[in-house]
């Protein structure tokens, strides 16, 4: 009588509500840093508000709908609601990103855009000013269908320390995470690989790691 | 002012554990990246919810977690509740200072384990902004620096405590303002006795020699503030070593070297460093009146120029590095490089000129096969005008050498004179137009992460050169042997097919330019001894990668096996039958002596052993082979080294009256191949295992 789709097999009712109700969450790397995720493929960045519904809210001078990024297939672009400069020019309505652009909100919001990895549509963007997410994190991370996180420079979170890449991805709208030895996922043993919710907690041989759903507030 | 945190008393038979943190090392992420008790989402002290670990510090865990309403916090992990430490803690809570790290709370949780709540700074700490220069900050900012370390140094000292672990990965830059953390936790030692297990404690880089004997007056402060003056000045601590006790041995003895300072630089940092405490400076604040004041600083807190901000995440999660925005350096009295080199303005400008010649050909946007023709070019160019420019080089460098000869004589002095010359040209790694540097007004923030320059990197080349050879040179004296051996066979296989190669080329160079065909049988004797010789340089060299060795001995090395070389030439030319043509062929032949030695030529002027032997000899004692076959060198084929081979081979075929262009051919057949042949590490690549 009831037939679960098949994305949905197997899963408890907390994974559930883990799949479905967010889009974004914090991810906690220890000795690293926090990060801002955000799955959507459009995120609005503003001043933070009351019910919660900026995907990317700045404690900072700005409108509380500010602008937006989409991912467009491979590409990203930022529309202007406010004021916003790509590479110092004023943003009419629409204006491409690539790596490295410089994006400008307002008087003093300065993030700088960045996709370090060639093959993932994941983005990355960096506080330039000294404005923060509220709550706090390091960076925001758009991503896609996968993000890396090593040592090297291309990873999206660049973890010095680390020997080998964990990288989080999404398969059949799940969120799984990957990496070469074997981890830890919420107490339990996987090898290689295995899926992980908005609230799990990672470990593996020389790094560990949580996720925090971030709910609407 | 007495002392009044005692931690651990002295003690004839302690033993006392330490841990060499290489000074390059962020200590805030502790370097296992993992293993933190409690994970994200945990509340082991209530009010407090744990979101990630940030490090280990010398007692426990470092944590950031957030407060019930939000407020974000770095909760320190005690596990040992030790009376003598917490009270140190306790005598520190209420002191406040702009450049003191807050201290909120110290809270109980319900194991009995004491956490510290202390204020979160999610900017780097001054390790951090020390790699972002390996070769010491400009003076301004290492003064801004040093200003806010030593006024809250300053005021702990004045409350009668001492921090006894200042250290860089302590000293923090929250918006600009610099604050000193971990005060107040006796971290320095730590006894077996008492903890029963080695404990890594502390970095014995910055530690006053009298601390071997538990001796902590604020003495050891000022010693700590003047080893990290020193470290920000030069990027490197003054005593460094392999093991804990090389170092503190030579905190003990070893005088610290400070003649690549400026003064006042060099006589403050020499009295705070003096190994008697009663020596040194006797308040931080006399210290501070013996430096000059940063410019651009607002008086009072003293805040950084802008530019110092990373992103945060301590390992450099977000990728932009700091470092920008510098202020030039308006003391004249800046830092000068180590070793103040004496530059005779000549050389000066020809070396100018050829690093500018450098860079416009390694920048210009041409193609490989362009660029190889027009090498090829210059290379007939100065063969066929041989028989002028080398009479003309050699007087040249006659003169010059007669010229440097009374220089020396005459300007004994130079070298003293030059020191203070050099400070406006002090290699600042961020010489940016100053006009980001508002500090009151404007944000103080840099306002992008700046792109790495190339050509900043170029305009202080040797010294960063040297410094990176250094670095990198361990990574190649640690290559297992196997990796090695299978190295040296690539590249006797490339250098045979390389020289082949270059041998046709420069067939065809010759009998281009000489309209002067080569026969058969030369072309093989030209082509076997080129590889013979690469062969002679690349084994050799191989041996010798990563180590220094005396020059003159690898000289006279080389001399034996050029000599090798000369047999092989002329067994090679006795049995393919085959003369260099001598005869006549060049008649613009430069001849340095009046006639050849005896037993040097046959009749027919065709060169016998003895020639032979003398002119490869001397070609392989003269040039410094092995470093045209040194992974580490600046490029992989330096025109210049292939020039100065020629030079040489030029000179040597003259002195012997060898047949010149002959072994000119050869010389420069050896090095291109060798350096084509021989591997090389591109300078981004060197480092990628050394965290810088």
């Amino acid at each position: 009588m009831f037939k679960l789709e098949p994305r949905l097999r197997g899963l408890t009712a907390m994974d559930y509500r883990g799949s479905q109700q967010f889009d974004k969450f914090m991810l906690w790397i220890d000795a690293v840093g926090g990060f801002w995720v955000c799955l959507g493929d459009k995120v609005t960045l503003g001043q933070p508000t009351a019910c919660g519904t900026v995907d990317v809210p700045i404690l900072a001078d700005i409108s509380s709908r500010h602008a937006r990024i989409r991912r467009d297939g491979e590409g990203y672009l930022i529309e202007a609601i406010r004021e916003v400069q790509v590479d110092g020019l004023e943003v009419e309505k629409m204006a491409a990103l690539s790596d490295g652009s410089r994006i400008t909100l307002g008087e003093g919001v300065r993030l700088a855009f960045r996709r370090p990895h060639a093959l993932s549509a994941t983005a990355r963007l960096d506080f330039a000013s000294h404005h923060r997410t509220q709550p706090s994190a390091d960076a925001v991370l758009l991503m896609a269908d996968s993000c890396v996180l090593g040592p090297k420079s291309s990873s999206h979170v660049v973890c010095r320390e680390w020997d080998e890449e964990v990288i989080l991805y999404r398969h059949d709208e799940q969120l799984y995470c990957r990496t070469k030895a074997a981890l830890t996922i919420d107490g339990v043993r996987y090898q290689g690989r295995g899926r992980i919710t908005v609230n799990s907690h990672i470990e593996g041989e020389g790094f560990s790691l949580s996720l925090e759903g971030i709910r609407h507030s | 002012m007495q002392e009044q945190v005692t931690a651990v008393e002295p003690n004839g038979n302690k033993s006392m554990e330490f841990s060499v943190d290489e000074p390059g090392d962020s200590p805030s992420p502790g370097r296992p990246a993992a293993k933190f008790v409690y994970p994200g989402g945990s509340r082991p002290l209530s009010g407090y919810t744990i979101k990630r670990g940030i490090g280990h510090g010398g007692f426990g865990e470092i944590y950031y977690a957030l407060s019930d309403a939000g407020k974000e916090v770095a909760l320190k992990l005690i596990r040992r509740n030790l009376d003598v430490e917490l009270r140190g803690i306790r005598h520190c809570l209420n002191l406040k200072h702009p450049n003191l790290l807050d201290l909120y709370d110290i809270r109980q949780d319900d194991e009995g384990d004491t956490w510290v709540v202390m204020e979160y700074i999610s900017e780097g700490c001054l390790a951090d902004a020390l790699a972002d220069y390996p070769n010491g900050m400009p003076a301004d900012r290492a003064l801004a620096w040093f200003h806010g370390i030593a006024a809250g140094v300053a005021h702990l000292h004045d409350r009668g405590i001492v921090h006894r672990d200042l250290k860089p990965g302590n000293i923090f830059s929250d918006d600009g303002l610099v604050k000193v953390g971990d005060y107040g936790l006796s971290k320095f030692v730590s006894c077996s006795r008492r903890s029963g297990q080695t404990e890594s404690v502390g970095t014995v880089h910055y530690m006053a020699p009298e601390v071997a004997n538990g001796r902590y007056g604020k003495e050891i402060d000022i010693y700590a503030l003047g080893i990290v003056l020193y470290e920000m000045l030069t990027g490197r601590v003054p005593f460094e070593g392999e093991s804990v006790g090389e170092v503190l041995m030579k905190h003990l003895t070893a005088k610290p070297d400070v003649s690549g300072l400026a003064e006042p630089y060099r006589s403050v940092i020499a009295r705070a460093l003096e190994k008697d405490p009663a020596q040194r400076f006797r308040t931080v604040s006399e210290m501070l009146a013996a430096l000059p004041q940063p410019a651009h600083t607002p008086p009072g807190a003293a805040r950084l120029p802008s530019g110092t901000h990373r992103a945060a995440g301590g390992a450099g999660a977000a990728g932009a590095a700091g470092g920008a925005g510098a202020v030039p350096p308006p003391f004249p009295e800046g830092i000068i490089e180590a070793e103040a080199v004496d530059e005779e303005p000549i050389l000066k400008a020809v070396c100018e000129t050829w690093s500018k010649l450098c860079t416009a050909w390694n920048d210009a946007n041409l193609p490989a096969p362009v660029k190889i023709l027009l090498l090829v070019a210059v290379i007939v160019v100065l063969l066929v005008n041989a028989g002028v420019l080398v009479p003309l080089t050699v007087v040249l460098v006659i003169m010059y050498a007669g010229y440097r000869l009374v220089r020396a004589m005459v300007l004994p002095q130079h070298r003293h004179k030059f020191c203070s010359h050099r400070a406006d040209v002090a290699p600042t790694p961020s010489a940016e137009p100053p006009q980001a540097v508002q500090p009151q007004a404007a944000p103080r923030q840099s306002p992008f992460p700046p792109r790495y320059d190339p050509k900043l990197a170029i305009t202080m080349p040797g010294r960063r050169g040297r410094r990176h050879r250094e670095q990198a040179t361990p990574a190649l004296v640690v290559k297992p042997p196997r990796e090695r051996f299978t190295e040296l066979i690539r590249s006797l296989l490339a250098g045979a097919l390389v020289a082949i190669a270059m041998c046709v080329v420069l067939v065809l160079v010759n009998s281009y330019c000489f309209s002067f065909p080569v026969r058969p049988d030369q072309y093989a004797w030209l082509v076997l001894v080129s590889i013979a010789g690469t062969w002679a340089v690349l084994i050799p060299s191989k041996f010798w990668e990563g180590t220094r060795g005396e020059v003159i001995l690898r000289r006279f090395i080389q001399m034996v096996i050029g000599m090798g070389l000369g047999a092989v030439a002329f067994a090679t030319s006795a049995l393919l039958m085959v003369h260099p043509p001598a005869d006549g062929g060049y008649g613009n032949d430069f001849h340095l002596l009046p006639r050849a030695p005896a037993g040097f030529y046959d009749a027919y002027g065709h060169p016998m052993l003895l020639a032979y032997l003398a002119c490869f000899g001397s070609l392989y004692f003269l040039m410094r082979w092995w470093r045209q076959a040194d992974p580490l060198r600046g490029t992989r084929l330096s025109l210049w080294s292939v020039f100065l081979t020629v030079v040489v081979a030029a000179i040597v075929g003259g002195f012997w009256s060898f047949p010149q262009s002959w072994l000119m051919t050869v010389a420069v057949a050896i090095s291109a191949s060798v350096q084509i042949a021989s591997p090389w590490l591109p300078p981004r690549k060197r480092f990628r295992r050394n965290n810088v």
